[in-house]
């Protein structure tokens, strides 16, 4: 028996370490007892505790992430006690939590094992995994997870980590709690909202850099700040709403008006700011959690159920069925109508939701005029597949917010167009791409030349 | 994260030299699991599941034992893809059971491989929703489908030239910006290629064709003549309408009223290239929707 699982424990080991302090021979011994066959609890144990585990960095993580290896520096750690909820059998136990920095970001983490370290200590955990908590990622270091301190690591100093990093608004995210940055004001407003039952004061609006947008939000006021005003901020905190940053500032932020001559230095103004960006590829989309006014374009490659008219709840606006609202009961929907669609153009896709406004721009027909349709074809979906007709592997370019989901990127546009560009000048581009013709084209070419442009 | 896939652009040449790619061909990917979806590589590295098609449709079949299956030709300016849709593909077969051919249309479908015997390799589209489209989204599909096969091209020369594989590879392009995606299938595809110098070759020329064959209306024409081939067509027009006109009638009829029969040859053949007009038999054309 032994000689038959032992090259299965040699690769345990190999894999997760020493099985014998973490208990791990004991859940294989265990398996075994089941009868479960070496070669397949083998497998089932790596899987558990994350033999092939991805070594990842602050900045990488997202939601619902398993079984990976980080390393961090504790910038805060703090504990709870878990009252246990009435019957169960365990004690009293605990929660760790604080926050985990690397040179890359820091991230919230709770561990329901001790730390073995404390503030300023490095330590690496493997087997760790992610939640979403509050609209944030948040690491997880649960039971199966291993957990050691690093003496001498190269990671910065407490003192450089715990302090507010300057950075420009494309690389701020959920990696961030606190941050600082030169931007101008593309856009202000005051309102009013209730805090804690208090009416209070607050601005809001847009910051701009040459990398980006984001939202900000200030709970004190600015002195001599205006739409156009380029300002420094530091220590801003950052939060996150539906996966999209936004810069705070809060008392204890520090801002300044930068100064003219100063100005000139930064690689943006309020001109160049204030354009309208530039379409990119859905694949750079993907490639961050969240991006704040950007626009691209892509073909329609599937209109999606649910487009067309719908009833929202009066109280909530949620969608409704069937007259009733999930919240609210049997309710007089008011009609409205949407359309989302899958925006692909071959580097990514992009699920993409248009509310009435823009829905009624691109299909050509207004609310009324849909219902007409509805009301003529006798049917539910004649709107939806009128949509679809219409729509399906049309070109379309949209600026708007997009936000990743577990479900790939959605996006809510702000505008729509059919994107009118050149065709002709891609064409000579890429004609000078590929390069001369070589022998076995010159004589297929001079048969079509002159059959669409001349290119020469 | 079950993510969609995304609806790669190819064009018929490079998707028919697709070959299926073996989830054991990748050892050192993350997303292995039963979830993985069957994939295809083409020789300069693409690997695609979806892909988004636009071009003409020139042949539609109903076939299957109880006349349940459509299969239709979709031709693009290097070749033609053949495009299957059965009782599961509801949406497409209700589209194919209404479409009037020749049209344009945009599809989008799952990329399937059939290998009855070693040596004899069948790759087909298994469509999943189509719409007809006018000629300007075709046009800008051919320049999508160019760019993107280009942008993989050079990335195929690149790591040619360079003689780097493996690691090595994956170090240059991450320097080079050049996504994981492709960067793998790259290295896999520069294993299994035996002369992939021959198809870059290919590719370039039909590529280079298709783009020129493009009308794009742009106005660089000499102005008499462009009216003069806009008489052409506006004539081929007139005569054929959509049932197709004799080739020989058709210029001499054009002769007759004052245009070169040299010019008369060169729209139609431009015509035909460009996707639009065809032969439904030798001697007839027919101009595409």
């Amino acid at each position: 028996m032994d000689e038959k699982i032992a090259p299965h424990l040699e690769e345990l080991t190999r894999a997760l370490g020493d099985l014998e302090k973490t208990g791990i021979r004991a859940e294989f011994e265990k398996l075994l007892a089941f009868r479960v066959p070496p070669e397949v609890a083998k497998e089932s144990l790596l899987r558990k505790f994350g033999g092939k585990s991805k070594v990842l960095k602050v900045k990488d993580l997202s939601g619902n992430l398993k079984s990976f290896e980080i390393t961090g520096r504790v910038l805060d750690l703090g504990e709870k006690s878990i009252r246990p909820q009435d019957g169960a059998q365990e004690g009293p136990s605990k929660l760790y939590t604080g926050i985990l920095a690397d040179e890359t970001g820091s991230v919230m983490f709770s561990s329901w094992k001790e730390l073995p370290g404390s503030t300023g200590d490095v330590i690496n955990i493997r087997n760790a995994y992610t939640r979403i908590w509050q609209n944030r990622v948040r690491l997880s270091i649960g039971e199966q997870s291993l957990m050691s301190k690093i003496p001498d690591s190269p990671l910065p100093s407490l003192s450089e980590l715990s302090g507010s990093q300057t950075k420009k608004l494309i690389d701020i995210g959920a990696a961030d709690f606190s941050v600082g940055t030169a931007a101008c004001v593309l856009q202000l407003s005051h309102r009013e909202v209730l805090v804690r039952g208090r009416q209070s004061r607050v601005i809001s609006g847009v910051l701009a850099d040459e990398t980006g947008r984001l939202p900000f939000t200030a709970w004190i006021e600015l002195p001599g700040i205006d739409i156009g005003s380029i300002i420094r901020i530091e220590g801003a905190q950052v939060r996150m709403f539906r996966g999209m940053p936004s810069v705070n500032i809060l008392n204890g932020t520090k801002f300044s008006p930068v100064k003219p001559e100063e100005a000139g230095k930064l690689a943006f103004t309020f001109e160049s700011t204030g354009k309208d960006p530039d379409p990119i590829r859905i694949e750079e989309i993907d490639s961050r959690d969240s991006m704040f006014d950007v626009a691209t374009a892509g073909n329609v490659v599937s209109v999606r159920p649910g487009s067309g008219i719908i009833s929202r709840c009066p109280e909530c606006s949620r969608v409704i069925q069937k007259a009733s609202c999930r919240a609210h009961g049997k309710v007089e929907g008011i009609r409205d109508m949407r359309i989302k669609a899958v925006l692909d153009d071959g580097t990514g896709s992009l699920s993409v939701m248009f509310p009435r406004e823009l829905a009624e721009i691109i299909y050509g027909k207004t609310l009324e005029e849909a219902e007409q349709l509805m009301i003529s074809d006798i049917s539910k979906d004649a709107v939806y597949e009128d949509l679809r007709r219409f729509l399906t592997g049309r070109y379309l370019a949209v600026r708007g917010n997009s936000s990743k989901s577990e479900y790939g990127i959605s996006f809510v546009a702000e505008k729509a167009w059919v994107p009118e560009e050149d065709l002709a000048v891609r064409v000579v581009k890429l004609l000078h791409r590929l390069g001369p013709a070589e022998e076995d084209g010159q004589e297929r070419n001079s048969q079509v030349s002159g059959g669409g442009i001349d290119l020469a | 994260m079950l993510k969609r896939e995304v609806a790669k652009r190819v064009f018929a040449r490079e998707f028919e030299a697709c070959r299926e790619l073996e989830k054991s061909a990748r050892p050192d990917s993350e997303a292995l699991d039963l979830k993985t979806p069957n994939l295809l590589i083409s020789p300069l590295g693409l690997i695609l599941n979806r892909i988004f098609v636009v071009g003409v449709i020139t042949e539609l079949d109903s076939i299957g034992t109880q006349n349940d299956m459509w299969k239709a030709r979709i031709v693009d300016p290097t070749g033609a893809f053949t495009v299957y849709a059965g009782q599961y593909q509801l949406e497409a077969s209700i589209f194919f059971s209404t479409v009037q051919i020749p049209a344009f249309i945009a599809l989008t479908g799952k990329a399937r491989i059939y290998e009855p015997e070693p040596g004899s390799v069948f790759v087909s589209i298994r469509a999943e929703e189509a719409n007809v489209v006018d000629e300007e989204i075709r046009n800008r599909w051919v320049v999508d489908a160019a760019e993107q096969t280009i942008d993989r091209l050079e990335a195929f020369s690149d790591a040619l030239a360079s003689g780097y594989r493996g690691e090595k590879l994956r170090e240059y392009f991450l320097e080079k910006g050049i996504s994981s995606e492709l960067t793998e299938g790259i290295s896999i595809a520069l294993e299994r290629e035996r002369a992939p110098q021959e198809f870059v070759k290919l590719l370039r020329a039909s590529i280079r064709e298709g783009l020129k064959s493009l009308d794009l209306d742009s106005g660089n024409n000499a102005g008499a003549h462009a009216d003069q081939k806009e008489f052409v067509l506006e004539l081929l027009r007139d005569m054929g309408g959509n049932r197709g006109v004799d080739y020989a009638a058709f210029v001499d009829t054009a002769v007759s009223r004052g245009i070169p029969e040299e010019l008369v040859e060169e729209v139609v053949r431009s015509l035909l290239a460009g996707g639009q007009c065809y032969e439904p038999r030798i001697g007839i054309i027919r101009l595409v929707g």
